[in-house]
């Protein structure tokens, strides 16, 4: 498996556009959530009413366990990038026909998808370990004080957000092996989650059933947490449910991905 | 002989179209094959199904007598149509990440790129290669893993006659390696000159399956020519003609005159003939079979090409 893995990477790793792009992915994310409290500092300065209600440093933003759900929920925003990157490397498999020379010099066609699946499931853990180390840094400097079980409350979130970062990373495999096209597939992963919604809200339109749609299940995982600012309640963990709902969606999209390339001539 | 590939039955329809129908075949081990046929007569198709990217419709194959599988594929090399390559990656990298699929030791980079002749070149990237370089390099990899048989699929195809040269000398070279190759082509003097056994592909339907050799046999055809006013007549009376026919030369001259003999007789024959009626001839030339010719009656004989199969 590991083999397969370092394939993939060695494919990857020659590609300048995949520094580029996980570039401004890891450097934004990096940037965006461990430069929050400063940016609202600043503004605080700058703009006379910003913060005048409430000051602004004692919102715990950055404050444990906040800190970790904060962090994640922003840096769910960025996963298009990630998923941009890898319709990139599944389409070009296709533009260059590189997926049937791979299967002629002796890759099984499950193994090629294995080895893709398993650069998601890297760059997941990528994104993963990286915004536990921003959120742990970040939380260790803001925080007033510091209680061991604050610290370690919320952090299944973490798991969470792998699942989240990979299953999306999924769809967008799966989209890159039917539609085949890089531009094309990036458009539709750009409306799915729109045409989704409308599904859920005008379509469907059962409340009951609304958690358990694919892509809602899997941005459900990490609930918005900032309304708790504004004293609203706030769901501070990851639902069993939708935790199964979304593990589900990301099984059923690499298993469609799997028919898919096994089914067709390549 | 141990029988390296053998088909049976093999089958692929695209929607209503039968690429390929029904196929038999059986290649040797040491045979260099050629897989014949007009453009579109099922050859790639049927690669593509012995080599796994295209799902046979029915039927069977099996290579060296087992199951086809993707681990037996690793020690098959081939080149399919066109050479595919990374174009972002260099000629050395590409050849490192076929290498690692097909579990072959990174030792074998330099030599194949010897073989190819890409050592000079094997730092530059895919895309600033030449046509003639990314056909060998295609070889190269194909050879990566010492492979014991090798598909090749129009290997000059887009060449200069310099490319092709090179190209052909490489394959004359693997074959002396005691390598079974399977070559499809649709350039027949290609096939004639390096190939043992060949087979003849129509519409996805093999229509003939035999060794080269037996190419060149049957009657001999000779051309004459002489300046006599009624060489047509006096070549009628040679016993040994079977035709007398007379050519067009180019641009209104007057061409040879074509004369098939019958078995046992040869160009010498007639030589002797036309010098005892007292003509000498300025130009005898003995036409060997060719295997284009063959080809063209073997097509014929399987029937009128715009008749649909049904």
């Amino acid at each position: 498996m590991l083999h397969l893995l370092k394939i993939d990477l060695k494919k990857l790793t020659n590609y300048r556009t995949f520094w580029v792009v996980c570039g401004m992915y890891f450097i934004t994310l990096a940037f965006v959530t461990a430069s929050g409290m400063e940016v609202l500092k600043f503004a605080a300065t700058k703009i006379s009413d910003f913060g005048g209600e409430l000051n602004i440093t004692r919102v715990p933003f950055y404050h444990f366990p906040d800190v970790w759900q904060n962090l994640i929920w922003v840096s769910g925003l960025f996963k298009f990038v990630l998923g941009v990157m890898i319709i990139i490397s599944i389409t070009n498999e296709f533009a260059y026909r590189t997926v049937r020379q791979n299967v002629i010099d002796g890759m099984s066609r499950w193994e090629f998808l294995q080895s893709k699946i398993l650069t998601n499931a890297v760059l997941a853990a990528t994104s993963t370990v990286l915004l536990f180390l921003i959120a742990l840094i970040t939380g260790l400097i803001y925080s007033p004080e510091l209680h061991f079980a604050e610290i370690i409350d919320d952090v299944e979130f973490f798991p969470a957000y792998f699942l989240q970062v990979f299953g999306y990373l999924s769809f967008a495999l799966l989209l890159g092996v039917f539609i085949n096209r890089a531009g094309l597939t990036i458009i539709v992963l750009m409306l799915a989650r729109a045409l989704e919604l409308f599904v859920i809200h005008k379509v469907v339109d059962v409340d009951l059933l609304t958690p358990y749609f694919p892509l809602e299940s899997i941005e459900g995982l990490i609930t918005f947490p900032f309304q708790r600012y504004v004293f609203l309640e706030v769901l501070d963990h990851p639902l069993i449910t939708t935790v199964l709902s979304a593990a589900f969606w990301t099984f059923m999209f690499n298993y469609f991905a799997y028919l898919k390339l096994k089914k067709s001539d390549i | 002989m141990e029988t390296v590939l053998s088909i049976q039955g093999l089958t692929k329809h695209f929607g209503s179209l039968r690429a390929v129908n029904q196929l038999n075949l059986e290649v040797q081990a040491g045979q260099v094959f050629g897989m014949l046929g007009p453009n579109g007569s099922g050859k790639t198709t049927t690669l593509g199904m012995l080599m796994g990217v295209v799902n046979p419709t029915s039927g069977d194959f099996r290579w060296f007598g087992q199951q086809p599988t993707h681990t037996v594929r690793k020690n098959i090399g081939a080149v399919l149509e066109h050479p595919i390559f990374y174009p972002y990656m260099s000629g050395q990298m590409n050849l490192e990440v076929n290498a690692m699929i097909k579990g072959a030791s990174k030792a074998s980079i330099d030599k194949v790129l010897d073989v190819i002749g890409l050592t000079d070149r094997r730092n530059d990237k895919y895309r600033t290669y030449s046509l003639g370089m990314k056909q060998r390099l295609a070889i190269g990899s194909a050879l990566l893993n010492d492979p014991k048989v090798l598909i090749l699929d129009e290997p000059t195809n887009g060449l200069d006659p310099m490319g092709i040269a090179e190209i052909r000398e490489i394959i004359k070279r693997i074959a002396a390696d005691n390598k079974t190759i399977i070559l499809a082509s649709h350039l027949l003097d290609e096939v004639q000159r390096v190939c043992t056994h060949f087979a003849v592909l129509r519409r996805g339907t093999l229509v003939h399956s035999g060794p080269i050799g037996d190419v060149g046999n049957g009657e001999e055809t000779v051309e004459v020519v002489a300046f006599h006013d009624d060489l047509n007549h006096i070549l009628m009376q040679f016993q040994g003609a079977l035709t007398v026919q007379r050519t067009n030369g180019l641009a209104g001259h007057v061409g040879p005159f074509e004369v098939k003999l019958r078995e046992g007789f040869s160009a010498s024959d007639l030589n002797k003939f036309l010098f005892e009626k007292g003509i000498v001839a300025s130009h005898l030339l003995t036409q060997k079979k060719s295997l284009e010719k063959q080809f063209l009656e073997i097509l014929a004989e399987a029937g009128p090409e715009n008749k649909k199969p049904r």
